[in-house]
């Protein structure tokens, strides 16, 4: 049973400031439920940490609306002591001496980590089953998938072990996941967080972001996690804002999009219905909606094939077993990188490392990876061309409610389609935020996708609380589904 | 005498004097303590991401500029990718669609004719960890992963051992003149490979590659064996293969390392973590302004000031001691170059020493060349004086009267042994008197011992003339 998890970041805050719970009880409901718990979401817990924290805590400051929450950190992002595995046996026993950036800053606000979520192995996938540690669970129905690669962190929040989770996203994946389980997750605008301390999967498209129960909480999160970082190029120096700030705005007067791909045939029917539902909705309440087109959609899995293997294969290059990580008995060099490599990653990085190499090679690079970058400028542009005259562009986060465990499998393409709706973003650099719209007649859930400019994810917050008011849903995962 | 032309192309990797890597904020320090200087950034550890240098970023526009490139205002880099144990991250960060610059060219002397080497282009790159090997194991130093280099890569424009030579003795020149780089070769600072063909005709032979050569008269060594090896091939019917060698000094052969197949597969793509930057016209104006006086421009001048070549020679070949010339020179360039080059020179060398290491300074060298070019003080007491001032300093005035090396400058005192050595010298009287020049140098010798070299020779010349012509 839920004492407090199942309750809001602000009336958590409340309980925290006025004494009548105090840091250490949310860290122990959060390892009781998380260790009775079979959604597999940690591949690792640490509880003396976040005791020994959550003590520290008791006399700090608590005027950051953050403190005393727990958080669960996607397993791709360093923390200092803590093993951070990408879910792979290249990585099974790597301890950080560095904290990534944005653990610096969910310390700053007194968060308290009690895991590292589960995820796809360095992020590649969008099942979450490619983990070394298996795949983690849908609270929502146990045989069924998280989504990935963030899946970890999805199954946490949706699962209610704690109230927010980190997640990174480079093709969806923080935004897919969130559908699957019915949480709000939100990938920023590229360079919004610092990527320094995130292991890189794909650095032109990699963006962490914030994965929660409801809106407000997600862009509370967001305030936290945000800021220059001047040790990564490509951190944007902003003045900092409160993303809350227009939340509980009328939404009369906006301009929103939606793209005819997004509701094509590739989207199934009942999520068609439920996005077409939110477009009345907002009609009604005096937005206007348009059904637009955005150039080149329909090559988002192409080119993100491209340039996310493309860049992956040279970023994976660097666990080579002479430094750290995964290291094969070996007579040679060569012998060590070709055992290391084929003992330390799973079959579905190797393939992507192949396929990125390949299409790297020689005159590849021209006729794919340089077109490929020609065909994302082209896409991006008519994402701007499009910001000129709307506010916001909607659609469907994904083409299908989560599927079982074990699906899909079989059929490298059809993870990648899952994905085709939210590649976009990340190849426009992009802001996109999931938030849940209803469920489908399995009671799995549906989640719709807002994108915004580069740097607007206030206005996205707004439409999201919006319709999350009016839709007020029931989002809480039975507990006998927990048991 | 052969009858195939040789035709080499050179490429020179020089790593920047900067303070820092050109990634990270680890020092870029040679000589320390084994895989001291690194950080995560350097040993490429997950989530670890680059940094720009600017500083570094500066000096390769400084060696464009000084290279006659052209700029190219627009900084990017790229990831060459290839696995190797020296290269942490499976990729160097390098500048392969840009170069900072190209398009320029190098004037090089051989034999009093001047040629131009062109410069294909020159571009910024990280240089890799050192691998240490041993008979069993092999051990890697990450203090030089990560620290700045430039690669100036030319155009195949040179025909001899002594134009090679020529070539990278001016680099080496130009980059220690400008502040750019070390460029010792010995400690890697300075590297070559050196690409040669050769053919009996217009068209380009194939070319081999003999990498990492270690000193500028090797480059020479290596590039005859290897014309001469590949002549013999030729000359025996076979056919020159692209390949890379190495040199090996104490056979004075090249050696194969591995043949080139189809191409190297670098699978080159933008560095994504470095977003794309502009150099303005300000900055360049900035790099601009602090290049110094270069060589050429120097041993124009010190033509004109009518410094001996010689002296040119030595002062240019030696940076410090140039630099001290520069700053001291204004009085007599001609006396002071002859102090800096002789007796200060042969002194640093015998002691093996430096001119920081000394005592002598701008203010007492100036002072010393005033009383030289005054005939205040004679040769003889510049040999005795100069150690004095190079190992315990001082005010020369100051030593000269505690060694006793007054001039004596009073007419009276200097007219009685100017007529002594008249009244004992009538020989040479009357010689003079005849018209033998040759006389008053001896007369006046005579007198500059009677007065222990302590005569002032301008007032004794001139007291000597008039007594004679009474």
């Amino acid at each position: 049973m839920s004492k407090y998890l199942d309750l809001s970041i602000r009336e958590l805050h409340e309980l925290l400031v006025s004494g009548k719970i105090k840091p250490k009880d949310l860290v122990l409901e959060a390892f009781d439920k998380l260790e009775n718990s079979d959604l597999n979401a940690f591949i690792t817990v640490c509880k003396d940490e976040a005791l020994k924290r959550a003590e520290e805590l008791e006399n700090a400051d608590k005027s950051s609306m953050l403190y005393g929450i727990p958080i669960a950190i996607k397993d791709n992002i360093n923390t200092k002591g803590i093993r951070t595995t990408c879910a792979s046996h290249m990585l099974e026993n790597f301890v950080p001496f560095e904290d990534a950036f944005v653990i610096d800053k969910v310390n700053e606000a007194g968060m308290i980590i009690v895991g590292k979520t589960n995820m796809d192995e360095f992020a590649m996938g969008s099942t979450s089953q490619t983990s070394y540690f298996g795949a983690p669970k849908n609270p929502w129905d146990k045989t069924r998938i998280a989504g990935g690669s963030s899946g970890g962190s999805a199954s946490v929040v949706a699962g209610l072990l704690a109230p927010i989770a980190l997640g990174s996203d480079t093709g969806g994946s923080i935004r897919q996941p969130a559908s699957y389980c019915g949480i709000v997750g939100m990938k920023p605008t590229y360079g919004r967080i610092s990527r320094r301390g995130l292991i890189a999967f794909g650095s032109s498209l990699d963006q962490i972001g914030p994965m929660t129960k409801n809106v407000y909480d997600n862009a509370l999160v967001l305030n936290s996690l945000v800021g220059y970082d001047e040790f990564d190029l490509t951190s944007s120096n902003r003045e900092a804002e409160d993303f809350t700030r227009l939340i509980g705005e009328d939404i009369k007067g906006m301009k929103i999009a939606v793209p005819n791909y997004f509701i094509s045939d590739i989207v199934d029917s009942e999520i068609k219905e439920n996005v077409l539902s939110v477009c009345e909705l907002l009609k009604e309440n005096g937005a206007t909606v348009d059904f637009i087109d955005i150039k080149h959609l329909e090559h988002a899995v192409t080119l993100y094939q491209i340039i996310a293997m493309g860049e992956a294969s040279s970023n994976l290059a660097r666990f080579d077993g002479v430094r750290f990580g995964y290291s094969a008995d070996s007579n040679s060099v060569d012998e060590l990188y070709a055992k290391t490599r084929a003992e330390g990653f799973g079959s579905e990085v190797k393939r992507r490392i192949m396929v990125g190499s390949y299409l790297l090679s020689g005159d590849n690079a021209k006729e794919y990876y340089t077109k490929a970058l020609q065909v994302r400028n082209s896409m991006k542009e008519s994402f701007d061309e499009a910001f000129k005259k709307y506010d916001l562009i909607i659609g469907p986060t994904t083409t299908t409610v989560a599927y079982h465990l074990g699906e899909g499998m079989d059929d490298v393409r059809k993870t990648f389609l899952d994905d085709v709706l939210v590649i976009p973003v990340n190849m426009a650099g992009l802001p996109g935020l999931n938030i849940p719209i209803g469920f489908n007649h399995e009671h799995m859930p549906i989640g719709l996708h807002i994108i915004g400019n580069r740097f607007e994810e206030a206005k996205m917050y707004k439409l999201g609380s919006f319709i999350e008011k009016e839709l007020n849903l029931d989002l809480k995962v039975k507990e006998e589904n927990h048991e | 005498m052969s009858n195939y032309k040789k035709t080499v192309g050179i490429e020179v990797h020089c790593e920047l004097k900067t303070k820092t890597k050109m990634f990270s904020n680890t020092l870029n320090n040679y000589g320390a303590k084994e895989n001291s200087q690194v950080n995560t950034i350097d040993l490429a550890y997950p989530g670890s991401l680059p940094l720009v240098n600017k500083g570094a970023i500066n000096l390769a526009l400084k060696a464009a500029l000084i290279l006659n490139c052209k700029i190219n205002k627009l900084v990017c880099f790229d990831r060459k990718n290839y696995f190797y144990p020296d290269l942490p991250k499976g990729y160097q960060i390098t500048q392969a669609r840009h170069p900072i610059g190209v398009d320029g060219y190098v004037m090089i002397n051989v034999g009093g004719i001047d040629k131009k080497v062109r410069i294909h282009d020159i571009h910024i790159e990280e240089d890799t960890a050192k691998s240490i090997h041993q008979t069993d194991k092999s051990y890697l130093d990450f203090n030089r992963s990560g620290v700045p280099l430039i690669e100036i890569v030319t155009e195949a424009d040179m025909h001899t051992e002594e134009e090679a030579m020529a070539y990278l003795t001016k680099l080496r020149e130009l980059f220690v003149y400008a502040d750019i780089s070390d460029c010792k070769m010995e400690e890697g600072s300075m590297r070559c490979d050196v690409n040669v063909s050769i053919s009996k005709d217009d068209t380009l032979g194939v070319r081999t590659e003999t990498k990492n050569i270690g000193s500028i008269s090797s480059v020479g060594k290596a590039i005859t064996a290897e014309s001469i090896r590949q002549e013999e091939i030729l000359e025996n019917g076979g056919v020159i293969v692209e390949e890379t060698r190495r040199f090996d000094e104490k056979d004075c052969k090249t050696i194969l390392m591995r043949v080139k197949e189809t191409g190297n597969d670098y699978r080159y793509f933008p560095e994504p973590n470095i977003p794309e930057f502009e150099i303005t016209d300000d900055e360049i104006n900035s790099v601009k302004s602090e290049i110094p006086k270069l060589p050429d421009e120097l041993r124009s001048e010190y033509r004109t000031l009518g410094v001996n070549e010689n002296n040119i020679k030595t002062l240019i070949s030696n940076r410090e001691l140039c630099s001290f010339f520069e700053k001291v020179k204004e009085f007599d360039p001609i006396i002071t170059s002859n102090l800096i080059t002789g007796d200060i020179l042969s002194y640093l060398n015998k002691n093996n020493l430096s001119l920081k290491d000394i005592k002598l300074n701008e203010d007492n060298l100036k002072e010393l060349v005033k009383k030289i070019k005054n005939s205040e003080i004679s040769s003889k007491q510049v040999k005795t004086l100069l150690p004095i001032l190079m190992e315990k300093g001082g005010n020369v005035e100051d030593i000269m009267k505690e060694h006793g090396m007054v001039q004596i400058s009073d007419d009276s005192a200097l007219q009685t042994i100017v007529d002594k050595v008249i009244s004992t010298n009538p020989e040479s009287v009357n010689d003079y008197k005849n018209g033998k020049d040759r006389a008053l140098k001896y007369l006046m010798g005579q007198i500059m011992k009677e007065s222990r070299g302590q005569a002032n020779p301008v007032t004794v010349n001139k007291l000597l003339i008039e007594t004679l012509n009474k």
